[in-house]
């Protein structure tokens, strides 16, 4: 009737695992009766749940993402702790089967449920209003992308608390994940939750690269989008590109466990080094993925406080486009080892070290952006330049890593661990980090507290450098990854400091938490008033903040580079506002519980494959296709902004930019 | 980067001056919604190439047990392949008769899709009990595995396919040739097309290049 | 086609044009194609008369040709300025098709030449 699941599921004998999902659960529940006692459920199923509006689905993917880091970060603080006690002759307090499956969640969440939904939340919040357009191409499904990814996030957690996660790290190898080695429900808790999230990250590709090149404000040409619009249909032409490839190799595993086929088992002809072949064809443009809207992020955040244009914007969205390529040449650098001989070796680690060029570009670019400019040295520019310092140093060691005979000594080693850490906090954390604080007041309608932010700031800069360098010289002296214990006492003090940086990033986090709070608490002394707290250059500034829902009263002509620059300086040296428009009534999509009631559905098809529970797995099935269908057959999907609503709010924007513009011209 | 000219007329749609693609604002439904299905559709064909890789790695891994030559009969795979071929070319024709707005005509070619779609079904779930009955199912071997993944997979896609063209045939039928319904149609077309075009290599990679002498 | 739709910078792909009997035509002489093509096909797999290393070459030449026979028949792909989003947007797709299948061959065959030989076949007392 339950298929495999049973009491023993309930991990009663681990009391960590126990603690922490009772701690979880009770804290849920606290949440939702708390919201329900203020009577805010309706306001957030409004607002939030069930909004097609790209502006509040980002928010909820970066909430999403946030929640994730706590649960991944606390993985992290687990392993680092462990390394530092169980040296020589003690275990630590860890023993190997709950250490590996600690690893695997911890690179599982942080990957897909903390970096990409940050990353598609920016570009969700940001790309629509940087375009001019009211909404993404397919606003419903962009709800639907969103509730399908907190599903994987969903079933991730429960095997925290109903079975147990993988053991096998975040790729799943096999033939260590095969049915013969892992026969528990880790790894299928692993597959399923990045199925059901995969398809809602194509999804959203889709929904992405159609906006971006079909759905642009009037006279907005390619070359004069803003450089993160760029670098996101880079990064979702990657996804539309490598996501089938992940799904594909995930589906093979799934059918080697579920149905006995013979990809990549030890038997029946069964071959897994093509599962690594394809994950890493999939692996490799993932973290450019990631790393190619944080560079888009950096690109506005340079332009903005040098108070300069972005230097070569064609070098970078040539650039750009360069790296969006050639990533999909060189995923061999990751099995170099595995025997693929010299010849191939060779010429994928030259294109690994071609990558770096033109990265190289945008390094320069964004010095020069920042030379002759006039600097202000706000939080998002301490992460500009806190990145410039570390992605540079973790990029080069990835070209290193490129050069074949170096990567035979060092692959898999803490050296490797190191590098990637290094790259990815230097290069997409940061991003995130300025994001979060540069769009923050667009979103809210106030800033975030200064001096915590940069507080925060140094917790993650001297944090990573002291958890990380240490690692680099333990890989050059042997240390392999995902070491539940240490047999070299002489590592010690290198764990150590590894540790205290990994609990200064720990407060970093704490910190994040305070200073969202503190801001919340003193709000109306950051407001926002006139929706440019930044003296920003793109078409976002140009709303107030919170936009309305339909973003711009009438959709902006765009007549240069840096639409909305060119556009303020012309106001302020004539002293006026462009003349009003005509306002007309505006169509926008409604809501739709569409997305929250598929992906729930998804959930209880995905727990019932997990656990074999076929009859629950098909009724899941039927239920998402129903609602779609249900979805499909609706006739209304859109309704109208009358235009008194549009007019009120457009004048109120233009009062209060009047305003700022005469005192601006005053002061110049 | 070109100096601002002042706009002194007011912001309203279209008022800019061509600067080439896409510049006369957001495109309409009609072509944004192709657009989007097309990209879903190559980011298929490119979960397609995995498989055909796949494929194409554990061809030879037999483990011992039955080969294509044992297995696959090209008559079968000739009148599949007309089966889908012609599935196609009436789906162009219903799609003619729906742009002119005769429910009877789109109606009667969407049933002949469907029809050609289903042979195509029976005869290659046939061809899989027959495998199965006689020991050569997926669990036997690598090759064999992908085999059925892969022509399996693409079975799927038409079943799907099928399912898909149903109720599109039961939408037209209730909400006639709304807007809405001919973009989905559309849709189903561009789909429609895409799984022959995998069919076109799959019958030349599997059925002939595999079972070359 | 052009001419009387002067604005028209952009197309749907799939979308049909002109009069029914020249869009019937369209897909008529698209079916023809594609079942001589596919016909070829056939014949050449099993025909003695064709060098044998040539007719793997050869039927993948014609398995493109049938593909692109749909594409610009059924699913109207063209050159002009209206489909360019539509051809872009097909040629990504093909260069990763190209790179996934080709890259996996490539590598998956070297790392199958490189594999250690059957035990039996060698006398690992011999080795030092």
């Amino acid at each position: 009737m339950l298929g495999k699941l049973t009491w023993d599921a309930i991990p009663f004998d681990e009391p960590i695992p126990l603690l922490t999902s009772a701690v979880v659960i009770l804290a849920i529940l606290g949440i939702a009766a708390w919201v329900w006692r203020k009577g805010w459920w309706p306001y957030v199923w409004n607002e939030y749940i069930t909004s097609t509006d790209h502006k509040h689905i980002g928010i909820m993917y970066i909430v999403l993402a946030l929640l994730m880091l706590a649960r991944g970060f606390a993985d992290a603080i687990m392993m680092r702790a462990q390394q530092s006690l169980a040296i020589g002759a003690s275990q630590g307090y860890l023993p190997p089967e709950h250490y590996n499956q600690i690893f695997s969640a911890h690179g599982t969440i942080m990957i897909f449920f903390v970096a990409m939904p940050f990353v598609i939340g920016f570009m969700n919040f940001v790309v629509p209003l940087q375009l001019g357009v009211r909404d993404v191409a397919f606003p419903t499904m962009n709800n639907v992308s969103f509730w399908l990814t907190a599903s994987g996030a969903l079933l991730v957690n429960l095997s925290l608390f109903i079975g147990e996660f993988a053991r096998t790290g975040w790729l799943a190898f096999p033939p260590l994940s095969e049915l013969e080695f892992s026969p528990g429900v880790g790894v299928d808790y692993y597959l399923v939750a990045l199925q059901i999230s995969g398809v809602g990250t194509v999804l959203t590709a889709v929904n992405f690269v159609t906006t971006i090149l079909k759905t642009r404000a009037p006279g907005m040409s390619y070359m004069r989008m803003p450089i993160f619009c760029w670098t996101s249909l880079a990064s979702n032409l990657l996804i539309l590109a490598a996501f089938p490839v992940l799904t594909v190799s995930l589906a093979l595993l799934m059918l080697d466990r579920y149905l006995g086929f013979h990809f990549f088992t030890n038997d029946g002809g069964g071959n897994s080094m093509l599962y690594m072949n394809l994950i890493w064809i999939w692996g490799h443009p993932e973290v450019y993925i990631l790393v190619l809207p944080a560079f888009g992020i950096f690109s506005e955040v340079a332009a903005t406080f040098s108070g300069k244009p972005l230097f070569g914007y064609r070098s970078m969205v040539f650039a750009t486009l360069a790296i969006c390529i050639i990533s999909f040449m060189v995923w061999l650098h990751h099995f170099f080892t595995m025997g693929a001989g010299a010849n191939i070796n060779a010429i994928f680690g030259i294109a690994s070290m071609i990558i770096g060029v033109p990265t190289g570009v945008k390094i320069y670019n964004w010095l020069f952006t920042m030379y002759g400019g006039r600097v202000r040295f706000t939080v998002p520019m301490y992460y500009l330049i806190g990145f410039m310092l570390t992605f540079v140093l973790g990029g080069l060691t990835g070209v290193l890593l490129a050069i074949p005979p170096v990567d035979f000594v060092v692959h898999n080693s803490l050296f490797l661990v190191a590098h990637f850490h290094h790259v990815i906090i230097g290069g997409v954390v940061f991003a995130i980090m300025a994001g979060y604080t540069y769009w923050f007041p667009k979103a809210f309608g106030f800033m975030l507290d200064e001096r915590l932010g940069k507080a925060i700031f140094w917790c993650w800069f001297i944090g990573f450098h002291l958890a990380f360098m240490p690692l680099y010289v333990l890989g050059l002296w042997g240390g392999t990854r995902r070491m539940q214990h240490i047999s070299d006492p002489t590592w010690a003090p290198w764990l150590n400091v590894a540790l205290v940086g990994a609990v200064i990033i720990g407060l970093g986090i704490a910190l994040t938490v305070v200073q969202l709070l503190y801001s919340i608490k003193t709000r109306d002394q950051r407001r926002d008033i006139t929706g440019d707290p930044w003296d920003g250059r793109t078409l976002e500034w140009l709303t107030l903040s919170p936009p309305p829902h339909y973003n711009f009263a009438v959709l902006p002509d765009v007549h240069g580079e840096e639409a909305y620059w060119t556009r303020k300086q012309t106001a302020i040296k004539e002293d006026r506002l462009i003349d009003e428009p005509d306002y007309k009534p505006i169509e926008m999509p409604i809501n739709s519980p569409t997305g929250v009631i598929c992906a729930f559905f998804a959930s209880v098809c995905g727990f019932a494959v997990i656990w074999h529970i076929w009859w629950l797995a098909i009724l899941g099935l039927i239920g998402a296709f129903a609602i779609f269908v249900w979805y499909a057959w609706q006739d209304e999907h859109e309704h109208v902004i009358p235009v008194e609503e549009v007019r009120a709010n457009a004048r109120e924007r233009r009062r209060i930019r009047m305003e700022h513009l005469h005192e601006l011209s005053q002061s110049t | 980067m070109t100096a601002a000219e002042a706009p002194a007329i007011g912001l309203t749609h279209g008022g800019s001056e061509d600067t080439g693609l896409g510049h006369r604002g957001p495109e309409s439904k009609s072509i944004v919604v192709p657009y989007g299905f097309w990209l879903f559709v190559l980011s298929d064909i490119v979960l397609f190439s995995a498989l055909f890789a796949t494929y194409a790695t554990l061809a030879d891994a037999t483990d011992g047990g039955p080969t294509s030559y044992e297995l696959f009969d090209r008559t079968l795979v000739a009148i599949e392949t007309m089966a889908l071929l012609l599935s196609s070319f009436v789906c162009g024709l219903a799609m003619i008769a729906a742009k002119r707005g005769s429910m009877m005509w789109t109606q009667v070619w969407l049933v002949l899709t469907g029809l050609l779609g289903v042979v195509f079904i029976y005869i290659e779930m046939h061809e899989f009990a027959g495998m199965i009955a006689e020991g050569a199912g997926p669990q036997r071997s690598a090759f064999l595995s992908s085999f059925f993944t892969l022509v399996g997979c693409h079975g799927a896609h038409v079943t799907a396919g099928l399912m898909w063209l149903g109720t599109m045939m039961a939408q037209i039928w209730t909400k006639g040739f709304k807007e809405h319904i001919m973009r989905r149609l559309l849709c189903f077309s561009v789909f429609w097309h895409a799984l022959d075009i995998i069919w076109v290599a799959i019958f030349t990679i599997v059925y002939l290049i595999g079972t070359l002498p | 086609m052009t001419e009387h739709e002067p604005e028209k910078l952009n197309v749907a792909p799939g979308t049909p044009h002109d009069s029914l009997a020249s869009e019937t035509t369209f897909y008529v002489i698209g079916l023809a194609l594609a079942l001589l093509l596919t016909g070829v096909s056939f014949w050449v797999a099993s025909t003695s008369s064709l060098w044998g290393p040539g007719i793997a070459v050869g039927l993948v030449v014609l398995a493109i040709a049938q593909m692109g026979v749909h594409l610009v028949f059924f699913l109207h792909i063209t050159s002009g300025p209206d489909n360019t989003n539509n051809v872009l947007a097909l040629a990504f797709g093909v260069l990763i098709v190209f790179l996934v299948m080709i890259g996996t061959i490539w590598i998956m065959s070297h790392m199958d030449a490189n594999m250690m030989p059957d035990p039996a076949l060698m006398n690992l007392q011999m080795q030092h």
